[in-house]
């Protein structure tokens, strides 16, 4: 079971993305896509874009659970109050493990917001907050 | 979203566009289109809606293609004699000649429907096949399994007699592709053509969607390609008239047809009058005659006599082509024309044109459908009340239940169902509900045939006759979306979703009946798509069912994934935000066809595809799909044409990302002049000038000098 985790701003544009594998189930947290499989991924979160605008009107909370399918994958949403989109493309369904972990990546990405360097929109490239996600990740997926 | 929208719309005071533009930029989630406020007046949000809608192109009417695909089959059962003046003029034979004509009846058709209501058509039209071809082309249907096992060998046996049948996925596909090669060819190396060939919009598609209706195979299951009526026909050449009219009644008796073909339908008798040959008066006696034998069901068709006539003769007009052949007969027409040099068109003088259009028209209006109407109000009253009234339901479900429960030997002997030939006897209640549900579809009269669907799919079901469940299952679903009121997202998740699923099913994994399948499933996505709204994505998504369904080989199943794209297309958007609109979706849709197309070579096609979806994909920041757009665009000699007049317009909203983009544009156009047709080319050239003048003016010449 391997996870694609995309924030995504304001423009449709990735502010971060992370590939992980599932640390359960003496999982070893190593994503296992093919090559071609990448460009897919990045396919079916950006069209799922068109699902959650559509959803999150309609939707009284942030987390959205799944939102779209293509095949057998399943993206799940979390909108964040800026417009922010935490997709993440999984395989199985498991929402609370899932709202879990973007609850804990919400408290990071509000902390990287709070950075006077730091605008929205811009790419996240700092380490710190790449190897929490990825703990998190650890934690609940 | 239904729930989030109209309050939208209907608050009336909203604050102006320019007010909260600036706060709300962070909300608005598309790159492209200058940026509107989130919140907008009430004017705007319609005004927005009306110019965003995207237009049908034209011949996409796709309702109209279904209605026209269930037409009334018409069987034609001549004397020699007639076929012999049908061949002077250079047609196969009579049915040959009347074929083209029947397609589309000239003028309106009226139609009362079983509560009485009248209503016109100006599309009808009715199919001409031969009887003897309806007989030889019925034994491949006697079971599903020997024809499965020995495919191959009958359609070689088919080809090499002569009867062309639908209901092949594999002849629909290769000749699609041999259109697809030409249309290839063309645009590699001269200017598209226009008109003549099926070129470039949705086209290819729907002339696969029409030849996978073309024709519809003779099947036990569905009558619609069983004839309504026969036309018998003799000439005036003829010796005794009468005499061989009745043989022709009684030859067409007592053809092989297949046991569950109903033999009682309606006979039509025309006397053809050779006007040059014979004498008028001879001929209207013989008419009287005929009028006081067989009753009013005649004709007398009054045509020239002589040679093919050819375009340059004064009166002569050319023939249409017939529009619903089947696959295998358009294969067989365009490699016999291969080895000849030029294009046989066939003419007619103007007055058998119209005279033939005329008796068309009469035997439709006059005959075939007031026969239709007569059967379906019979049927209706005999069979169909009975088993909806109270006592039918009693019997239905005493069958079901004291038979279950006595022994297992009687429940085979209750039902009419045989399942040796897995077909029931026409005379059965069942078939004849079946047939009384297909001519109510026939006549457009949807609801009515919904309603015997309807019944139809609990005794098919209780009789386990899976074929006849799933064609009722299947028409169901049509007649009910045909009817066009009341379909809720309720209605269509609850009852038309579940209905094609066990179509599906049943055809698939019950009988291997591939093409039934992917025929209910094409079918029910476009008149899904029509609909447009919720019930468009549903289309998306049994288009989907149909792509992995794998009945297809490459060609169609890449047009298929580039129908789910137009599928999502159509959905329109709300507002200025477009909010609700699947414009990424149709975007990647089109964007995995383009791949598909490249994958089989066909680089035109894959072309267009990229057209369509790269506007969205223009700027992207994933970098895979940045990559995969580059690999694309590459692999198709794509010139950035569309997409170049789309930045273009946009650069006057203004955008930060003018240089690097029109940095890519400089080299793409090196390349794009050795692949791109002289129009396009020059096109750019010129606007490539433009720009460049304005710019650095050595570079530009330089480039403009190389190419």
């Amino acid at each position: 079971m391997s996870f694609y985790f995309a924030i995504v701003g304001t423009k449709d544009n990735p502010i971060y993305e992370a590939e992980f594998g599932t640390s359960k189930q003496g999982g070893d947290g190593v994503a296992r896509f093919r090559e071609e499989q990448r460009s897919m991924n990045q396919f079916i979160v950006h069209s799922s874009l068109d699902i959650v605008e559509e959803v999150q009107w309609a939707t009284p909370t942030m987390y959205m659970k799944c939102v779209d399918k293509f095949n057998n994958l399943l993206v799940s949403c979390f909108l964040t109050a800026g417009n922010i989109k935490f997709l993440l493309l999984h395989d199985q369904k498991a929402d609370d493990a899932i709202r879990q972990f973007f609850t804990d990546v919400y408290d990071l990405y509000t902390k990287t917001l709070m950075n006077p360097f730091y605008e929205v929109d811009m790419r996240i490239t700092s380490g710190v907050f790449d190897g929490k996600v990825k703990q998190a990740a650890k934690k609940y997926l | 979203m239904s729930s989030a929208f109209p309050s939208l719309r209907t608050r009336p005071t909203l604050p102006a566009p320019g007010v909260s533009r600036a706060t709300s930029v962070y909300l608005r989630s598309s790159t492209t289109a200058p940026v509107h406020s989130s919140v907008t007046s009430l004017n705007s949000l319609f005004n927005q809606t009306n110019l965003n809608s995207p237009r049908l192109p034209d011949g996409e009417d796709c309702k109209g293609l279904v209605c026209r695909a269930f037409v009334p089959h018409i069987a034609v059962h001549v004397s020699d004699d007639t076929n012999e003046l049908a061949r002077e003029k250079g047609f196969v034979d009579f049915k040959d000649m009347l074929r083209p004509y029947g397609e589309s009846i000239q003028g309106r058709i009226t139609i009362r429907d079983s509560q009485g209501i009248s209503t016109t058509h100006d599309d009808y039209g009715v199919r001409f096949v031969s009887l003897t071809d309806v007989a030889g082309s019925g034994e491949k249907w006697e079971s599903g399994a020997s024809r499965a096992m020995n495919g191959s060998s009958e359609k070689a046996a088919s080809s090499g007699s002569g009867v062309f049948q639908g209901g092949s996925v594999e002849e629909v596909e290769e000749l699609v592709n041999l259109h697809m090669e030409r249309a290839e060819e063309l645009n590699e190396t001269s200017l598209p053509s226009d008109g003549d060939t099926p070129t470039f919009n949705q086209s290819f598609y729907m002339l696969y969607l029409r030849r996978i209706l073309s024709a519809l195979p003779l099947s036990p299951h569905e009558t619609f390609s069983h004839p309504v009526a026969c036309v018998i026909a003799i000439s005036s050449r003829n010796a005794n008239p009468i005499d061989s009219l009745r043989s022709l009644y009684n030859s067409g008796n007592q053809l092989p047809l297949p046991n569950y073909l109903s033999t009682d339908y309606l006979r039509y008798y025309v006397l053809v009058h050779d006007e040059d040959r014979d004498d008028i008066k001879k001929s209207t006696i013989l008419f009287d005659q005929m009028k006081k034998h067989f009753g009013l069901h005649c004709h007398l068709l009054r045509l020239r006599s002589g040679g093919a006539s050819v375009i340059s003769d004064d009166d002569a007009v050319i023939v249409p082509k017939s529009q619903w052949v089947s696959a295998a007969e358009e294969l067989h027409e365009i490699r016999s024309r291969d080895y000849e040099d030029e294009q046989p068109t066939t003419c007619l003088p103007d007055s058998d044109a119209t005279g033939i259009q005329t008796m068309v028209r009469e035997m439709a209006q006059v005959s075939v459908i007031p026969f239709m109407e007569r059967c379906i109000a019979t049927w209706n009253d005999q069979v169909a009340s009975r088993r909806r009234g109270i006592s039918g339901r009693f019997l239905s479900m005493s069958k079901r239940y004291f038979t279950a429960s006595s022994s297992r030997n009687s429940t085979s002997s209750s039902s009419n169902y045989d399942a040796l030939s897995q077909s029931y006897p026409p005379s059965s209640p069942e078939a004849q509900m079946r047939k009384l549900a297909d001519y109510a579809f026939m006549v457009r009269d949807w609801r009515l045939a919904h309603s015997i669907y309807e019944l139809l799919r609990t005794d098919f079901n209780n009789d386990k006759a899976w074929k006849y469940h799933a064609g009722a299952q299947e028409m169901a679903a049509i007649s009910l979306i045909l009817t066009g009121t009341g379909l809720t997202s309720k209605v269509r998740a609850d009852t038309i979703a579940p209905m094609l699923d066990l179509s599906c099913y049943s055809y698939l994994s019950r009988c291997s009946a591939t093409y039934n399948a992917l025929r209910c499933l094409l079918v029910a996505v476009e008149l899904l798509r029509i609909r447009g709204g919720g019930a468009a994505d549903e289309a998306a998504t049994w288009a989907i069912r149909a792509r992995d369904m794998n009945a297809q080989g490459t060609i169609g199943h890449t047009l298929i994934t580039e129908r789910v794209g137009a599928c999502y297309t159509i959905r329109e958007g709300i507002g200025s935000g477009a909010w609700g609109a699947r414009k990424r979706k149709a975007a990647m849709w089109k964007m995995l066809a383009a791949g598909e197309w490249l994958e089989v070579g066909k680089l035109a096609q894959s072309r267009r595809c990229l057209d369509t979806a790269l506007p969205v994909y223009q700027g992207s920041r994933f970098l895979h799909i940045h990559s995969f757009m580059e690999h694309l665009k590459q692999q198709a000699g794509y010139t950035p044409l569309l997409v170049d007049l789309q930045d273009g317009r946009r650069r006057g909203g203004g955008d930060g990302e003018e240089e690097d983009s029109d940095e890519e544009e400089g080299v793409e156009i090196q390349s794009e002049t050795l692949h791109a047709g002289f129009k396009r080319k020059s096109l750019i050239v010129g606007r490539e000038v433009e720009r460049e003048v304005e710019n650095e003016a050595e570079s530009g010449l330089d480039r403009f000098v190389d190419s």
